[in-house]
């Protein structure tokens, strides 16, 4: 009874066991309704024998290569946007620089079509992939500068002073405060980011199909309202990106003096 | 029983120095005129508090004395290599520790005192030897391959102040260096600088606390900062007391002390 009052008292901290135990629960019981719900005639979303059945055929029809080329564009879109946000987020520290790269910032309230339609007409952009990379390359870019000002605002003072009482230059404050210092939060941002980038996938990729990817498989199977294809596909995404999320976690973890849990 | 000294040669002049930021003067007119304490049998260098209540410019005059902030007026002197000639301070000539021993997160202790001694103009050949024997000497070489998320708050206390030493020579000014302290680390911070006190003769420590008994109990010069008058809230030194003159200064603490925390707390609260 004590431990059931528990899972309803705010702020309790329960077991690791209690913990897994919880998530069994939950996702029995959100499978179990999602069987449930769908057993009727009428039912919001698609039977999990449908999706199924759905997921099989789109692994018939190469499910597999898609998945590779929706990895393909989100790899290279994050590769330019890094080469991009990166250097931009670091001059930002110049003054020279800060008004062209905080209004940069501010494209992020851009919206996408706008963007897509002039990428469509721009004589620069040479193929259908390279639109769709663009597209998300600017996304990434505006959200990632803007994540970026933040860590470096967010740095204590006490740590420039640090930098500067040991003789340093500034551009050796910069190396060690900012880039070095804080690689592991442009870590963290670049899997916040990814997440963004891993949402829009299906809209990217669904303005030009002969490209592939898991977009497209949406997109075909929404012709013939095929729902069950359409839930499958999207799982196939979501865990994906959950996998996506949880790698670029642990490579952020992965330097030695970052503490699990917590920004030191 | 009052311990005899002599004073020679200027190790610290601070010369009508002001600081305004914006509109805002935080500091004006502050002079501090510091000589190299010389006692016979002793290297001893000089402690020096200053106390004040918060907002007086403690911080400031920190940076500023620290080169980190340009004064706005007057200029800060201390010894160069070359006998009587003075230079002006500048980032990095006087090392600063700030009250949260900031070091760098992304580098081990050994690392950090590395780069702190290269900065310092250590010889790279020599630079292994020199660290290995401070890590030796202020018990951190098991700690040495630590990064500082993984050090206690005694080991970070000392690296900070280690690094300081290897990069700026013989004056180290502390922020706050007790704040937030538990009874343990407060006696190791003082053994830390009592250490560095009487490394060398030129060692000279500034250091500022709110903890007044303590800054009596360490301290052979001590500073009160305040403001001249309560409608000017500008700060200035209001007050100064030389513990060497009185003959308190390397003393046990005894009642006089007690007496003189006494008239310091006084002189802070007027101001």
């Amino acid at each position: 009874m004590a431990s059931m009052k528990k899972l309803v008292t705010p702020f309790e901290v329960l077991k690791a066991p209690h913990n897994l135990a919880l998530v069994a629960f939950w996702l029995v019981a959100v499978i179990g309704y999602w069987y449930l719900s769908t057993t009727g005639q009428k039912h919001l979303l698609p039977s999990p024998q449908s999706v199924l059945r759905g997921l099989g055929e789109e692994y018939q029809e190469g499910l597999v290569p898609h998945i590779f080329s929706s990895l393909s564009l989100c790899g290279q879109a994050t590769f330019w946007a890094l080469l991009v946000s990166l250097p931009l987020a670091y001059l930002s520290t110049l003054p020279l620089f800060m008004p062209v790269i905080q209004g940069i910032s501010k494209f992020r309230y851009l919206p996408l079509t706008g963007i897509t339609f002039y990428l469509a007409t721009s004589p620069l952009i040479s193929s259908g992939r390279a639109m769709q990379v663009g597209v998300l390359v600017i996304f990434m870019s505006v959200y990632f500068v803007t994540s970026l000002l933040s860590v470096i605002a967010d740095i204590p003072q006490e740590e420039f002073d640090h930098a500067r009482s040991l003789k340093m230059s500034r551009w050796e404050v910069l190396w060690h405060v900012i880039v070095r210092g804080r690689i592991d939060y442009a870590i963290d941002i670049l899997r916040q980011n990814l997440a963004i980038v891993w949402m829009m996938l299906v809209t990217v990729e669904s303005i030009v199909m002969s490209a592939g990817g898991l977009g497209t498989i949406i997109k075909n199977a929404d012709r013939y309202a095929n729902h069950g294809r359409i839930f499958a596909a999207q799982l196939v995404i979501l865990l994906i990106g959950i996998l996506l999320d949880y790698l670029l976690s642990e490579l952020r973890y992965s330097f030695p003096y970052v503490n699990r849990g917590s920004k030191n | 029983m009052k311990h005899s000294y002599k004073t020679e040669g200027t190790v610290l002049l601070v010369e009508n120095v002001s600081v305004t930021i914006g509109n805002k003067t935080i500091i004006e007119n502050i002079n501090m005129e510091e000589h190299n304490t010389l006692r016979d049998g002793h290297a001893q260098g000089q402690m020096i508090a200053v106390v004040g209540r918060s907002g007086r410019g403690k911080s400031t005059l920190f940076k500023t004395i620290t080169g980190l902030r340009k004064p706005s007026t007057g200029r800060i002197l201390i010894p160069s290599n070359e006998i009587n000639k003075p230079i002006e301070v500048q980032e990095g000539t006087v090392g600063f520790v700030d009250q949260k021993y900031t070091l760098f997160r992304h580098l081990t202790i050994y690392n950090q005192l590395k780069l702190a001694a290269r900065k310092g103009g250590i010889p790279d050949g020599e630079i292994h030897g020199r660290v290995m024997d401070l890590l030796n000497k202020w018990g951190l070489e098991k700690a040495k391959d630590q990064y500082p998320c993984h050090c206690s708050g005694g080991q970070r206390q000392r690296a900070a102040i280690m690094s300081q030493l290897l990069s700026s020579g013989y004056f180290l000014v502390l922020d706050e260096p007790f704040s937030g302290l538990d009874v343990g680390n407060v006696e190791d911070v003082k053994s830390m600088l009592r250490l560095v006190n009487t490394s060398h003769e030129l060692s000279t420590i500034i250091f500022s606390t709110h903890d007044i008994e303590l800054a009596v109990e360490l301290a052979d010069k001590i500073y009160v900062l305040g403001f001249a008058s309560p409608s000017k809230q500008v700060g200035t030194v209001v007050a100064s007391f030389d513990l060497k003159a009185l003959g308190l200064a390397w003393q046990p603490y005894s009642q006089s002390h007690t007496e003189l925390a006494k008239d310091i707390k006084t002189a802070i609260l007027g101001s």
